[in-house]
């Protein structure tokens, strides 16, 4: 691409820069302050380099307790998010345009709702028929939102679907329902792994809704919440690099196996 | 409906209709109607319920002069007598005792009655708030559309696609580290003595108190959200022809119309869906308010209806408040649709 | 490679089908005899590959009824029908190595795994692709890919072989090699082929009939010679090779003969049809049938014309003149040896080698 002008330019990757320091200084300065001594957290009273705080996150009990929370809830969310995600795209993809484009708004429109008020509704609802808030209702409410990630990327991956080979496979005997083992599912398999891994971290990662549908009892992210209003330890700074760590790692495998994808597509 | 069993077959079909309708109906609709119905309600005291309290008195008045009744009767000589008078007295003092029961029951038990009051309960404070909430959060769409748009574009059209990708991979990490983490490295900053003071105090400064005057709201939404403007502009410009641009330049257009006439318009669905993203989640959050002012500062609009359910336990106008807040981001994205002539396929990319 | 399947008879009777307000085949009686090659022939939209899902079951007739071996197929669901198609793109499933593709009707039958790769390899074999047996699709070129979407459908042991313009993919030469290759198949499995292209090339040189489709219509079905000599109407002679119309009315009519009145003047010519004096038709002259005459040379038709240009076509060359305000064109036999004709010229053809024909719609390729 030619350049508008070495000047501009200048301007633009200095400007560049000046917005790379605003999305990082920040974490820079949470990181520091997880391995300084100094409690309350902080980086302008430097006191030494400590692992203490990962011990002190390592003894929580309510902050394991609540990783339990996490992890049992992003499964069920998988479990369900998923097929219904899945199902609701397969629904679209033989609806006549009118309704394809109702349910093609209502199922896209938890996307574009305020997480809180899908969690409320959500506890409203089932409270109405008897049951009282908790993992059962941050789960629904979860999954009622991550199933439309879910819809929108295995739509994506339908509209790609040469019909033909279903068409094949019912030619050469195949019933509908074993076509679509043999021939749909292995097409979406990709897409079923990755739409599974952002289930799992949306439900792990999501604080607006779950906080307003989980009732009495915590996540690790709710229960990282109520630790930071008051700030008190920099323990939450050490879950802080744990955090980033594992986004990292993750980041870094997923752009790896990326390329390796688009390499071997290539190749095909 | 046909067409869906023929194509998948009945089992298969009986599986997806019954996962989807879990989904549609289950999951969105009908949470969504009941928080609806339970906005339009809320119990009251029956009607005609001062006439009832006035027969209640009527009826102890009657039991007072029954007392007197009844020592006249146990002054009685004749023994017979005295014990039948006892009788019909007892008998009718349990009968007027029944009825106050009654009547003292359906005086106490309110009823469900259909009404809009429940959003006439914003009074000029919270209605204020709820302003507040929704100009703050105007502005932070705003803020993030002029801070990324030249970003995605350098991105997008300057660098060659291998920086591009790099640099994208980079973003992902700040976008994808939890929302909390990063309203907390703000809260960290803005503090008393946190980083951003201590730099005022260098230039001989008095220290602000960022987090404690609404600020630091209004700084830790921009930073918390202000990526989900960044990718879906990047996204677009991506695909935007570099001739175009190009051709528009030999044409002798200026870069500011070249991207008033060219780029801008290719950028419509991107520049749709960052600032609906960047609106909702402003306009819905709860974390940030909630970590920076921790307590402090006049809440988020969001604040007030966690309060209606969850410590004031009014449901009925904490439902009312999240409704009015669903009908203004609503309002804003079907705005943002009409204004860049996009639709709701376009958004869902 | 097999011989136990043979070809079955196909009969559309009255058939017909309509999307909405859109006739797509209009009521359709034919007959396609067992072991038979048939080609369907048409430009792109005229409904031929509507009649062929019609036999492969992605379709029901909205009337009439489609039979296969005299039983109705009107809701018969395709995975139990005895056709097997090809497809144009051919399908091939690309996350199956090639045997398993091969193998994939017979574990919709339940054969086991041992028993369906045996067969599958054996019919690799037959189309000299063995070695390639465990490749996926995409690691084959595009001559390979064909054979092994043969022998997909093959294994099956199919009545009826459907094809959908499967060599439309493939360059020149591997094309003219399949058609051989598609042709001994058929002659060996017995098996009803039924080719739908719109390439008259391949309908011409493969299949023992041919039908001429337009509009949702047959407009005529026969031997490749018939088609070719005795096309039944304007569309037919114009769509299936090259040919000359001269538009006009007849003057006298006498023993198959007509004379007919044209802006060029007048000719004779056969007038299979029958149409009568003061009938408006259509003169068509192949360009092979139109000779140069030579000088004082006369004949039953003669036309005087002016030479535009003249095109190379290899064996011969085609030469394009002007007469009476329109443009003809003839072939010349290509020796290398006489110079090209140029300037005014004389043209004759002989009355039985050109036709005249009712006016009615023709094709614009």
């Amino acid at each position: 691409m030619k350049p508008a002008g070495m000047g501009s330019t200048l301007v633009l990757r200095l400007y560049m820069g000046l917005f790379f320091a605003y999305m990082f200084l920040p974490l820079g300065v949470m990181v520091a302050a997880g391995v300084n001594s100094y409690s309350p957290p902080s980086i302008t009273v430097w006191q030494g380099f400590t692992f203490r705080w990962f011990a002190e996150f390592w003894a929580d009990a309510r902050m394991w307790s609540g990783l339990v929370n996490s992890l049992v809830i992003a499964v069920a969310v998988m479990a369900l998010a998923l097929p219904m995600g899945l199902s609701g795209a397969l629904l679209l993809s033989q609806l006549g345009r009118r309704s394809a484009g109702i349910a093609y708004t209502v199922m896209v429109s938890p996307l574009l709702t305020p997480g809180i008020i899908i969690g409320i509704s959500t506890v409203i609802f089932w409270r109405n028929l008897g049951a009282t808030a908790g993992l059962f209702t941050a789960i629904l409410a979860q999954s009622a939102f991550i199933a439309s990630y879910a819809m929108l990327m295995f739509m994506a991956r339908l509209q790609r679907q040469d019909h033909t080979l279903e068409e094949a496979a019912l030619d050469l005997g195949a019933t509908r329902a074993r076509a679509f083992r043999r021939i749909t599912l292995p097409f979406l398999k990709p897409t079923i792994v990755t739409a599974a891994v952002i289930a799992f971290l949306q439900s792990f990662e999501n604080y607006n809704t779950t906080i307003f549908s989980i009732g009495g009892n915590h996540t690790l992210v709710t229960e990282i919440g109520a630790r930071m209003r008051f700030g008190i330890s920099p323990m939450i700074n050490a879950i802080g690099i744990l955090f980033i760590l594992v986004t990292v790692i993750c980041a870094v495998v997923w752009s790896l196996l990326r390329q390796r994808e688009r390499k071997r597509e290539a190749a095909a | 409906m046909t067409k869906l069993f023929r194509a998948f077959g009945v089992p298969l079909s009986t599986v997806i209709l019954m996962f989807s309708s879990i989904w549609i109906l289950g999951l969105i609709a009908a949470p969504q109607l009941i928080m609806i119905e339970q906005s339009l309600w809320r119990m009251e005291r029956p009607e005609g319920a001062a006439e009832i309290s006035v027969q209640i008195d009527g009826l102890y008045n009657q039991l007072d002069v029954m007392a007197l009744d009844r020592s006249t009767a146990e002054a009685g000589t004749d023994a017979t007598k005295r014990a039948a008078d006892l009788a019909a007295l007892d008998a009718k003092e349990a009968a007027i005792n029944a009825e106050i029961a009654a009547l003292e029951e359906s005086e106490s038990t309110p009823v469900k009655v259909y009404t809009l009051a429940n959003f006439g309960q914003m009074g000029a404070a919270h209605l204020a708030i709820f302003a507040k909430t929704i100009a703050a959060s105007l502005a932070v769409s705003a803020i993030a559309l002029v801070v990324c748009y030249p970003i995605a574009y350098a991105v997008a059209k300057l660098e060659t696609p291998r920086t591009a990708a790099v640099i994208m991979l980079a973003l992902v990490i700040p976008y994808a580290i939890n929302e909390l983490l990063r309203i907390f490295a703000w809260q960290m900053i803005l503090n008393q003595n946190g980083p951003a003071n201590l730099l005022l105090g260098l230039v001989g400064l008095d220290p602000v108190p960022f987090l404690e005057s609404g600020t630091g709201v209004f700084v830790a939404m921009v930073y918390a959200y202000i990526l989900f403007m960044v990718f879906p502009l990047y996204n677009v410009l991506e695909t935007l022809d570099g001739n175009q641009v190009e051709a528009a330049r030999d044409l002798g257009a200026s870069t500011w119309n070249i991207h008033r006439r060219v780029v801008i318009p290719h950028a419509r669905p991107g520049i749709a869906v960052g600032c609906i993203m960047t609106f909702m989640l402003s306009a819905g959050s709860y974390a940030v308010p909630y970590i920076m002012t921790r307590g402090t500062a006049a809440p988020w609009f969001t604040q007030l209806i966690y309060n209606r359910f969850f410590e004031a336990t009014n449901w009925n106008v904490g439902a009312a408040y999240a409704l009015s807040l669903l009908a203004v981001c609503t309002v804003f994205i079907f705005g943002m649709m009409r204004l860049l002539k996009v639709s709701l396929k376009d958004i869902a990319k | 490679m097999t011989d136990q399947s043979t070809g079955k008879a196909i009969e559309f009777d009255r058939a017909s089908v309509r999307f909405g307000q859109f006739q797509a085949v209009q009521p359709t009686d034919l007959r396609i005899e067992p072991g038979e090659f048939f080609s369907i022939l048409g430009p792109s939209g005229c409904g031929k590959t509507t009649l062929l899902r019609l036999l492969s079951g992605f379709l029901d007739p909205t009337a009439g009824d489609v039979r296969i071996g005299g039983q109705s197929m009107v809701g018969i669901d395709p995975s139990i029908r005895p056709t097997a198609l090809i497809f144009q793109n051919l399908a091939l499933f690309p996350l199956m190595p090639i045997w398993e593709n091969v193998a994939f009707g017979l574990e919709m039958r339940g054969w086991s795994r041992a028993r369906r790769r045996d067969r599958a390899y054996e019919l690799l074999a037959t189309v000299a692709l063995s070695d390639h047996a465990e490749k996926m699709p995409a690691q084959l070129s595009g001559g390979q890919k064909q054979r092994v979407a043969i022998a997909r459908a093959l294994a099956v042991e199919p009545s009826v072989l459907l094809l959908d313009e499967p060599l439309s993919a493939l360059d020149l030469k591997l094309r003219q090699h399949m058609r051989a290759e598609l042709k001994q198949i058929q002659a060996r499995t017995g098996i009803t082929f039924v080719y739908i292209t719109h390439d008259q090339g391949e309908a011409l040189t493969m299949s023992d009939r041919v039908a001429v489709m337009n509009r949702g219509r047959i407009m005529q079905v026969g031997s490749p010679d018939d088609i070719y000599d005795r096309p039944a109407n304007a569309f037919v002679a114009t769509f299936v090779g090259e040919t000359n119309a001269l538009a006009g009315k007849l003057a006298s009519t006498a023993e198959g003969l007509a004379l007919m009145e044209t802006p060029l003047g007048g000719f004779r010519a056969a007038n299979p049809k029958g149409l009568r004096a003061g009938d408006e038709a259509i003169l068509f002259l192949r360009p092979e049938k139109l000779r140069l005459l030579a000088p004082g040379e006369a004949t039953e038709n003669h036309i005087p014309a002016r030479v535009l240009r003249r095109d190379m076509e290899g064996a011969w060359s085609t030469l394009v003149v002007e007469a009476g305000g329109q443009e003809l064109k003839l072939h010349l036999a290509h020796d290398g040896r006489e110079a090209p004709p140029s300037g005014e010229i004389a043209l004759g053809f002989s009355a039985t080698e050109a036709m005249i024909l009712p006016k009615g719609e023709m094709s614009d390729d």
